[in-house]
């Protein structure tokens, strides 16, 4: 291997330069304002975490996973998800105080990458988890909410795609004769591969009813009229039901063009056990986040209650916000070294005002035309225009 | 956003007029001649599409990033690259199968089996399934030249009438994957140009020949 050159840094990992922080920081203030408006609460978790916890009930790969090891010897995590930490947090104390609970959360989480460029190993997330509400509402809510704070971020052309896990689960079970055959195929769909769905099916030699079942599923699946559609391919309505009751609270919500039904989704977060969706935008290639409600989870941690949750994607979000240009107002005070008293009210004053005010010596600067050029005003005491 | 062309990525060369004559036959109103010499991308207003022509490994880099909507692509491409793209259809065409070959009469190295290839992901993997420890090389062209002049023991290429190997005095040993063009689309694209991505598939679709 080369040697490291002063400026790399290690793969996956990127500088926040200032205009990029502060888009950042727009997009928190409004995410943070609209959520805790929803009576959300926000809380933050380390970034370390032991191994042997929130590490194995996360659904991230473990080769994805940061480790080290602490003095003890034990291994740690750099936290890969936020859902995980805060099913730990729920069930040890939170979930004691008020149920259900209703959290958000703005943290960074990271994920080791084999691959090249284009992929961050640590970003941002924004999300919010409810805590102990089985009902289709807590599901409604999820969804309403992600779909109103993307607008209330000013994007406006997406779309979020609602699966179901249990039912996914369900049909190919009832269609096939082994666990292998249920997982090969399960996975598949999460590579989002319909011809290797098609081919393995055909390869199981299934008899004709439960093939033909198959391909039907997976052509009708992913092009739904309505819902009831998949009726047929049930014993067991139940859940079926609960997904015709969401797609009716969100009828009524008025949001339904926002909203595709896909009952192929598949997540390679595993713990997923309901309803799941995925978010998309124009703008991006990419997925912008990602829920879905996550029952089993919480019994990891010794608590046996119902959860959902959503999280979005700060650097995929920040490619399909509208591109304002920024107008800065900030103003630069430039003094000589007699005049400070005078520059120190002048800033002061400006600043009252609430302009972005930087203060400099002239005595400090080498090229002051070229410094100049950053403000949208200069404001010279003392000598006038007459300095140097 | 509905007005925004589909931009389909196409592997150049061969794989690039067999595709383009199948969008031909699902109806798509296309040019019968399209001069693509040296031009990256060619506008079609009329249908609203835009092709981007790329070294046929790199089609499913562009899809997955998705400055392509959908493409066309090698299954053998897509194993190697291992990029998060919806598989959409499998259109048939340009088949061949990937299987790995060497001079005749000849056992693998016992103790580090060398295999050259221009896929180091496929190869590994098949060889990992076998049970067999083997080292590979990467190589971006004329693999056959591998065994003739010492450097592996076998190759692990594509192979479509065998004339190559032939040629060289190389006989193929074992079958790994068989391959034809698939049809992939960039997972957000998928959802938010779905429509017209359906139409196309179900379009293609009938298009297809089967054997």
């Amino acid at each position: 291997m080369s040697s490291i050159r002063k400026f790399e840094k290690p793969l996956g990992m990127r500088d926040t330069f200032p205009k990029i922080f502060e888009k950042q920081e727009n997009i928190r203030r409004t995410g943070r304002e609209f959520l805790q408006l929803r009576g959300y609460d926000f809380l933050k978790t380390p970034t370390l975490e032991y191994y042997d916890t929130v590490g194995r009930a996360s659904a991230i790969v473990e080769s994805s996973l940061f480790k080290l090891v602490d003095t003890q010897g034990n291994t740690l995590v750099m936290r890969p998800d936020m859902t995980t930490p805060i099913a730990r947090v729920a069930s040890s104390k939170l979930l004691k105080e008020k149920i259900p609970l209703r959290l958000a959360y703005f943290a960074n989480v990271f994920r080791s990458q084999e691959l090249e460029g284009g992929r961050p190993a640590e970003f941002d997330q924004m999300g919010i988890e409810i805590i102990g509400d089985e009902s289709v509402y807590a599901d409604a809510e999820v969804v309403l909410t992600a779909i109103d704070l993307l607008k209330e971020l000013g994007v406006e052309d997406f779309k979020l795609t609602i699966g179901n896990a249990g039912i996914l689960d369900a049909i190919l079970r009832k269609n096939v004769r082994t666990e292998e055959q249920f997982q090969q195929l399960h996975q598949l769909l999460v590579q989002k591969n319909i011809v290797g769905f098609e081919e393995a099916v055909a390869q199981f030699r299934l008899p004709r009813e439960e093939e033909e079942t198959l391909l039907n599923f997976i052509s009708e699946a992913t092009e739904l009229k309505s819902i009831r559609q998949i009726s047929k391919y049930l014993s067991e309505k139940q859940a079926l039901l609960y997904m015709e009751q969401l797609a009716s609270v969100l009828e009524i919500a008025d949001v339904a063009k926002y909203i595709d039904f896909d009952f192929t989704l598949a997540s390679h977060m595993n713990y997923y056990t309901g309803m799941l969706f995925e978010v998309f935008a124009s703008g991006s290639g990419f997925s912008l986040g990602n829920g879905g409600r996550y029952d089993g989870l919480l019994k990891d941690f010794g608590k046996d209650v119902g959860a959902i949750g959503f999280g979005l994607r700060m650097d995929y979000l920040l490619e399909v916000m509208p591109k304002r240009e920024e107008v800065k107002e900030d103003v630069l005070v430039l003094f000589v070294s007699t005049q400070l008293k005078e520059a120190l009210e002048k800033a002061a004053a400006l600043r009252k005002e609430g302009k972005p005010t930087t203060l400099q010596a002239i005595e400090g600067l080498d090229d002051l035309a070229k410094f100049e050029q950053q403000f949208s005003a200069v404001v010279r005491i003392g000598q006038g225009g007459n300095v140097q | 956003m509905s007005n925004t062309p589909l931009t389909i990525a196409m592997p150049k060369g061969r794989i690039f007029e067999e595709a383009y004559d199948m969008l031909i036959e699902a109806g798509f109103n296309l040019p019968e001649d399209v001069e693509m010499s040296r031009k990256l991308m060619i506008e079609i207003p009329e249908e609203n599409i835009r092709f981007i022509l790329a070294k046929p490994m790199d089609v499913p880099t562009y899809v997955e990033h998705g400055v392509a909507d959908i493409g066309i692509a090698g299954k053998d491409v897509l194993l190697e690259e291992r990029r998060s793209v919806h598989e959409l259809l499998d259109l048939n065409i340009s088949k061949c199968h990937v299987a790995s070959a060497g001079l005749p009469n000849t056992q693998l190295n016992e103790i580090a089996p060398r295999i050259a290839t221009k896929y180091p992901n496929i190869a590994s993997e098949y060889y990992r399934e076998k049970g067999e420890q083997v080292e590979i090389i990467g190589l971006n062209g004329s693999i056959e030249l591998a065994p003739m002049i010492g450097l592996a023991d076998r190759i692990v290429d594509i192979v479509s009438t065998g004339q190559t190997l032939k040629e060289n005095g190389l006989v193929e040993y074992e079958f790994v994957v068989d391959v034809s063009s698939r049809l992939i689309a960039n997972q957000a694209s998928y959802r938010m140009k779905n429509d017209r991505i359906q139409d196309l598939v179900k379009r293609l679709k009938k298009c297809v020949r089967e054997g």
